[in-house]
């Protein structure tokens, strides 16, 4: 019988190439890794959310004394306003009276 | 159902072991290394059990997770200089010597005289019994690149076999 060396070489090589056991403490190792990562991570997520909190109720309060400064500027400038009214008024009545002062000395004249 | 199946880390773990660690153990030839390269890629099976869907997706993704760490471990080894190819050899050997039989051994020592590329391949081919196209899908390459690499693995490990068999010849 004529011996064909790629099919033998196959043939120990399909027979040597087992898979090897691996080690009895390897799955040990890997579900500590594992629960270590957990830890790890959860804690990093508590801090996650603590900064994530922090920058939430930040951002709460710089908008309400944003807010805040935004009615007291409006109601500033309303004030302003208003004040601006009553000198315009102010000066038409004592422009009126002015002029009636006028006609009353020239009449007197 | 494919569909209904829920992935067990633990039942993985158990399952798979022997597989991850025996493809690590035999792209590094280092068992120190290879234990490591284990427990990472099951970590990062872990880490991406929720995109495993089916028993067979889980074998996949183990292998292609392992080959790509044994590859990267050996790339560091490399950029750190340190003389891989004698170290596989002599680490390769005298583990094989010590746990298996004669042929296992002979395999093992042979095999490591390899290219990774072509080690690579056959360890897929022999010791996880894949096909070519399986093995391109695991290893993300071309199918005729896997090819080449099985043909001239194979007959680069018959010509180191022949010779192998001389020098035992001349011995006795």
């Amino acid at each position: 019988m004529e011996f064909e060396p790629i099919d033998e070489l196959e043939r120990e090589l399909r027979s040597g190439l087992q898979r090897q056991p691996a080690p009895p403490s390897l799955k040990r190792k890997i579900m500590e890794r594992r629960r270590q990562q957990r830890a790890l991570q959860h804690r990093r997520m508590v801090w996650f959310e603590r900064l994530a909190a922090s920058v939430v109720l930040a951002g709460v309060a710089g908008g309400a004394a944003f807010w805040q400064h935004v009615v007291e500027q409006r109601k500033g400038e309303e004030a302003k306003q208003q004040v601006f009214t009553a000198l315009r008024v102010t000066n038409h009545a004592l422009q009126v009276m002015n002029a009636q002062l006028e006609e009353r000395n020239k009449n007197s004249r | 159902m494919a569909g209904d199946w829920q992935p067990d880390f633990e039942q993985l773990v158990d399952e798979h072991q022997s597989m991850v660690f025996s493809l690590a153990l035999r792209m590094t030839g280092d068992r120190g290394l290879a234990e490591e390269i284990a427990q990472d890629t099951f970590l990062a099976l872990d880490r991406n059990l929720g995109k495993i869907e089916s028993p067979l997706h889980a074998s996949f993704w183990l292998r292609r997770v392992a080959m790509s760490r044994s590859a990267d471990a050996l790339r560091r080894k490399r950029v750190r200089g340190m003389h891989m190819w004698v170290g596989l050899e002599e680490n390769h050997g005298a583990q094989a010597e010590e746990r298996d039989s004669p042929l296992a051994a002979r395999m093992e020592r042979l095999l490591a005289t390899l290219p990774e590329a072509q080690r690579a391949a056959l360890v897929l081919r022999y010791q996880e019994d894949l096909t070519p196209e399986e093995i391109a899908a695991t290893l993300n390459a071309p199918l005729a690149t896997v090819k080449s690499h099985l043909q001239r693995g194979l007959k680069l490990l018959r010509a180191k076999a022949v010779i192998h068999l001389k020098e035992y010849m001349r011995g006795v």
